[in-house]
């Protein structure tokens, strides 16, 4: 029993550090149409800002955020506006030319990185970085408890700012139906690359929080995109309420799967979840959903 | 206008081939396979600088046969696919007669494959699964020495905790264990040996299991130790992992008599820069140690650090492809000139002390031009590796018992 509930909080635990890089990539699925296949590549940018801030002025991780925020929004914003947005409706050969950049803008930023950090592992060591706390015999991971309810309140952030501000109901206008959006004077345009920034200022705030428990190397990235497009699948391309769930299932399906199976087939117990999906629920949880 | 570009194009291809024709007389080049990009650049790159230092040495010495040693490396990104094609690159494209590098296992065996097709010498410093220097793995027998292009200078991973088990058998007090190790060719085969050495110590195995490289919570697998409380635990990992399972069980609290690991990641500085105070008292298999009495191998450690970085000093990694350059130095020189079939000649006549130890290829088992070597025990000790095993050799006494809640505090 005891290892059961101790499952059950781990699963939970990074459950919710995988739905808020989900949700990212899941905005950006919803509004642009491109799976963001640079997500885990913004994810490990963030982390190098969160890892130099730490290192060389000595800001808490979780401080961090709020500077890791602004800086990756206006990169992302960079790259939307000058290296996405340009591609958009123009004829090519590979109907998904967007999704081929994004690999592009991947790869550039791993190997930015490589130059200028070497491919040495980091990792910070705070105060409360090993520590855990305890609820009769059942461990909670510290930096993974408040990378949960930061996670949280990111969360409840943006569905707030999604519903009852005038520029979220834009966005989600925009992911409904870009043809009538634009009839309604919304600036799609405008729209589409304020939403990658969007998507990848939560990818930044989810890289601050991962430090702490994870570690930096420049190639860190691929597996983190993997994660964000299954959860982005499961929670049934561009719903955001779903990539919450679809986050948690991936969470909790890992943990048990390494409990009761085994570790080594992660990999594979996330990915046959992904099957089932596709082939019985093909629109994923948005189902269930309204949002 | 068109014949003016002719004229030039053709000249440009004229010097380009003096170029090429002059550049064939002045240097040998010789090919280094290494994961120079992904999850394993570290390992790499540790391997790299090694082979540089040893070729800046060789030239400054004069070189081999009066040519400079010059280096072509090819990154396989840790990849089995993009080393087979770095392989086939190095042999076509930059025609070395010899090739040498090899990290991971399963990238080593595919690549020996391109190495053995093209009969061009393939001098493994690090890839340790054992099937690498089987011949019944290439459709060849053990009679077929002649045919055989693969050599390798590190022990197969079979061997690894050869030297551990001495270790244990001398502390009865170890009667069961666990083992943890990441699901490629390398960990799987490393458990399955370690295994083997268990039976023999008389060693009780609860449970083998096995994770996904990269993963972010251990705390699964780690359990399994907090239920069935075995001595011992062993574990196979490359660095980043081993620094997380070490992290894990000290917030998990856990105390087995022993935390082993399997040398890869357990001997890495980086292990010890990113697990902290976890990886204190940690034991380690290894296949090499700064203080052993070979010669050159504290003048190579010195001159490591010294040249690149002072804080992360170089494992047996690092002196493994050292070594290889001067078996590669060692060879071209005894052979009579510099095709591949001749090296191959001169390599099977290799007898000679490197900074890693004697190296010299030998048949046993199933096994062909395999180098043998003793392994060694390593522990973590206030933050310095030091050689605890075997006793003769050690300079430092090994901490046992180890009290874990004093160590983590």
């Amino acid at each position: 029993m005891e290892t059961f509930v101790q499952t059950l909080v781990s699963g939970i635990l990074i459950g919710g550090l995988y739905a808020i890089i989900g949700i990212g990539m899941t905005l950006i699925m919803g509004v642009l149409n491109i799976i963001n296949l640079a997500h885990g590549q913004i994810l490990m940018l963030s982390m190098y800002i969160t890892w130099v801030l730490w290192t060389y002025f000595g800001i808490d991780p979780y401080i961090a955020i709020f500077i890791t925020i602004p800086i990756v929004f206006f990169i992302a914003e960079g790259i939307s506006k000058f290296l996405l947005h340009p591609l958009m409706g123009k004829d090519s050969i590979l109907p998904e030319n967007q999704v081929l950049m994004t690999v592009g803008i991947g790869m550039v930023l791993v190997e930015l990185a490589r130059v200028i950090f070497s491919s040495d592992y980091k990792s910070v060591q705070t105060s409360y970085t090993n520590k855990s706390w305890y609820l009769g015999t059942i461990s909670f991971n510290t930096p993974l408890t408040i990378a949960f309810i930061i996670s949280i309140i990111m969360t409840v952030g943006l569905f707030l700012f999604l519903t009852k501000t005038d520029t979220g109901r834009s966005v989600r206008a925009t992911a409904q139906d870009k043809s009538a959006a634009a009839l309604m004077g919304i600036s799609t345009g405008k729209i589409t690359v304020l939403t990658y920034g969007l998507g990848s200022a939560l990818d930044a705030a989810a890289g601050s929080l991962l430090l702490p428990i994870y570690y930096l190397y420049p190639d860190v990235g691929p597996l983190f995109t993997v994660k964000a497009f299954v959860i982005t699948i499961l929670g049934g391309l561009g719903s955001t309420v779903g990539a919450i769930f679809g986050g948690l299932i991936l969470g909790l399906a890992e943990t048990f799967g390494a409990t009761y199976i085994s570790m080594g087939y992660r990999d594979a117990i996330g990915l046959i979840i992904f099957l089932l999906v596709l082939v019985f629920f093909p629109g994923g949880l948005k189902r269930f959903t309204k949002v | 206008m068109k014949r003016i570009i002719a004229i030039s194009f053709a000249l440009f291809m004229l010097l380009n081939l003096i170029g090429c024709a002059k550049d064939d007389n002045s240097s040998i080049k010789i090919g280094v396979l290494l994961p120079l990009t992904g999850a394993m650049a570290k390992f790499g790159e540790m391997e790299k600088n090694s082979f540089e230092l040893a070729r800046i040495e060789i030239n400054a010495a004069g070189g081999v046969k009066g040519r400079d040693l010059v280096f072509v490396y090819e990154d396989d990104t840790g990849k089995p696919d993009v080393g087979r094609m770095g392989m086939e690159k190095l042999i076509t494209v930059d025609k070395v007669p010899m090739i040498t590098g090899g990290y991971s296992s399963s990238v080593t065996f595919a690549a020996a494959q391109v190495a053995q097709k093209y009969r061009v010498p393939f001098l493994v410093n690090t890839g340790s699964v054992d099937k690498i220097t089987e011949p019944e793995s290439f459709d060849l027998k053990i009679s077929d020495a002649d045919k055989f292009y693969i050599y390798r200078l590190n022990p197969p991973v079979s061997e690894y905790a050869s030297g551990l088990e001495g270790f244990l058998k001398n502390l009865a007090s170890v009667e069961t264990a666990i083992i943890f190790h990441e699901n490629t060719t390398f960990g799987t085969n490393g458990a399955k040996a370690f295994a083997i050495s268990c039976e023999r110590l008389g060693i009780e195995v609860f449970e083998i299991d096995s994770y996904t490289e990269g993963t972010v919570d251990f705390k699964p697998l780690l359990l399994k130790v907090k239920e069935q409380k075995p001595d011992l635990v062993y574990m196979i990992s490359y660095v980043m992992d081993a620094a997380l399972l070490m992290k894990q069980s000290k917030e998990l609290r856990l105390s087995p008599k022993l935390f082993v690991g399997a040398g890869a990641g357990y001997t890495m500085p980086a292990y010890r820069e990113n697990a902290g105070i976890a990886s204190e008292k940690t034991i380690s298999a290894t296949l090499w140690h700064q203080s052993l009495p070979v010669p050159g191998a504290t003048d190579y450690y010195n001159a490591y650090i010294a040249k690149y970085d002072d804080k992360s000093p170089p494992d047996y990694h690092g002196v493994e492809a050292y070594a290889a350059a001067y078996v590669v130095k060692d060879a071209i020189e005894r052979a009579q000139d510099f095709k591949s079939a001749s090296i191959k000649t001169a390599l099977d006549g290799t007898d000679m002390m490197t900074a890693f130890g004697p190296v010299k290829f030998i048949a046993y088992d199933a096994k062909i031009n395999q180098n043998k070597m003793e392994t060694y025990v390593v522990q973590w000790i206030n933050g310095n590796l030091e050689l605890i095993w075997p006793k003769h050799l050690a300079k430092v006494e090994a901490v046992y018992p180890i009290d874990w809640n004093a160590e983590w505090k």
